[in-house]
């Protein structure tokens, strides 16, 4: 069972090939690194996976059902979010809260349990006693925590992420990464993760994709070099 | 004053705009569409020429007109992603163009009226109309209560949106439609030059003192009344167009807000 399924995929913008040869699965469970130079099209690849590109060849499935059965639920975290509209008039519970909101409840009362699993995830990031702030007043880094925060509080089937931990020290991306594996080996959970700090997730993730320029291809196109299943030593999950 | 029906029914249809305006004007602030507000008022006015020349009720030729160029407006939008600000000049320009054409075809009979639609006019307003309006605002708040969440991440971010399952091209649509049809009910009193501020400056001023998205909008609804209703006093007094009047009072209000908030800040640092 599959929740990404990527077959074959090519992309153009307007003609010009950016990606070709991109081919790989994400399963329940799977923890998978996406890195690259920058303008390697990670962001691009991405896009495409979530349907807000279409690819120019080849095929991209995203299931339908979680592997319970139930619709399948994906969580997004795009890149620069540190930069979004420093006016957006909106506190920081606001903003987490809305990440529940997919979790059918556009027409209905957040209730207790999403009250709870809003708290969890702003307590998860330090976040929570700052939750009646505004988020344009917030620093680059916190932005980023509470982007995180509320993707947790989605608790969504699918994590796909583009460089989430930006601005974060190293302690506080430990701690994400360690929450994120925890979610893929405990839960199940299926994760795909644009990053550049690829020597220090490698320790968290069982699999890793690295966009690749390859001889023969023009200048500014990207592919697969492999999808590499890597080792995971043990760790104690929270 | 008060005696006076088309008083009345000034009064009324500004309560009701001070109801529509915080919804709708936080939502083009967000979305980056201010200035659609203004695209479509000015399409509204080619509608408005268009129902004097066919001599048909002007209200209808003017919903529908502003109900198509909403829908083709999303679709340049979509057409020109990095340069949205495209489509709206591109409109405003064909809109106001038409208008003009329109209105040269009509040989000058019906100039009064196209004045009257520029720059609104208190005893235009029928009893026909603060009923639309008033239909208009339910619908608007029933929206509003109901879709209130999905209308917050589509404004946030329309690709987390589209990821969270929700029909963005829809409600993109939907919304662009909702604020034509209010911008072609609304016109005849505020005036279409102006249109686009009475809606926009309740949420713009709201927004320098709410931290929250609901608390915004909760907010505009006393800003909106306060300068509906001042500038339709004032405009009565002195004689004065009453979409400029309340412009202009919701203008002071942006002013003073900025002036104490500053002062707010410097004494807190």
């Amino acid at each position: 069972m599959y929740y990404i399924k990527v077959d074959d995929l090519a992309f153009h913008y307007e003609k010009e090939p950016v990606l070709t040869n991109i081919s790989f699965e994400v399963n329940p469970g799977d923890f998978v690194m996406l890195t690259g130079e920058n303008g390697a099209a990670k962001t691009t690849l991405l896009r495409n996976i979530l349907g807000l590109l279409k690819p120019t060849t080849g095929q991209v499935k995203l299931a339908v059902k979680n592997r319970s059965g139930q619709k399948l639920v994906v969580g997004y975290v795009p890149q620069q979010v540190a930069s979004f509209n420093v006016g957006f008039p909106s506190t920081v519970l606001e903003l987490v809260q809305s990440g529940r909101y997919q979790r059918g409840k556009w027409l209905k009362k957040l209730d207790k349990a999403d009250k709870e699993q809003i708290r969890r995830s702003l307590d998860a990031v330090g976040m929570w006693d700052m939750r009646y702030k505004k988020i344009g007043e917030l620093s680059g880094g916190q932005k980023q925590r509470i982007s995180i925060a509320r993707v947790f509080a989605t608790d969504p089937d699918l994590f796909v992420l583009d460089e989430p931990t930006t601005g974060m020290d190293v302690h506080s991306r430990e701690e994400f990464y360690k929450l994120l594996r925890h979610n893929s080996e405990k839960h199940g959970k299926g994760i795909l993760m644009v990053s550049h700090d690829h020597e220090e997730l490698r320790n968290y993730c069982n699999k890793h994709i690295e966009l690749v320029r390859k001889e023969g291809l023009p200048w500014r196109c990207f592919s697969m070099d492999s999808c590499k299943e890597l080792s995971k030593p043990h760790f104690s999950s929270h | 004053m008060f005696l006076y029906g088309f008083m009345q029914r000034a009064f009324q249809a500004s309560l009701l705009i001070s109801l529509i305006a915080p919804m709708l004007g936080l939502l083009l602030i967000l979305r980056r569409q201010s200035l659609m507000a203004d695209t479509l008022s000015h399409v509204s006015l080619a509608g408005v020429a268009l129902g004097l020349l066919i001599s048909i009720n002007p209200t209808w030729t003017n919903i529908l007109m502003v109900v198509a160029i909403a829908i083709l407006l999303e679709y340049l939008r979509m057409l020109y992603r990095s340069y949205s600000e495209v489509s709206i000049a591109i409109l405003m320009s064909a809109g106001m163009a038409l208008a003009l054409f329109l209105m040269s075809l009509n040989q000058g009979g019906t100039t009064l009226n196209i004045t009257q639609f520029l720059f609104g006019s208190i005893v235009t307003i029928s009893t026909e109309q603060v009923w639309m309006l008033l239909i208009l605002t339910i619908l608007i708040i029933v929206l509003y209560v109901t879709f209130h969440k999905a209308m917050y991440v589509l404004t946030f971010d329309e690709d987390t949106a589209f990821t969270a399952g929700l029909p963005t091209k829809v409600m993109s649509i939907l919304f662009n439609v909702l604020t034509g049809v209010t911008i072609a009910i609304i016109m005849p009193i505020v005036g279409a030059l102006l249109v686009s501020a009475v809606l926009i400056l309740p949420a713009a001023i709201s927004m320098r003192i709410s931290k929250s998205f609901n608390g915004t909008i909760l907010i505009g609804f006393p800003i909106a009344l306060a300068g509906m209703l001042s500038g339709l006093v004032t405009s009565y007094e002195y004689g004065t167009p009453p979409g400029a009047t309340i412009t202009l009072i919701l203008v002071m209000i942006l002013g003073i807000m900025i002036i104490l908030k500053k002062l707010w800040q410097g004494r807190n640092t």
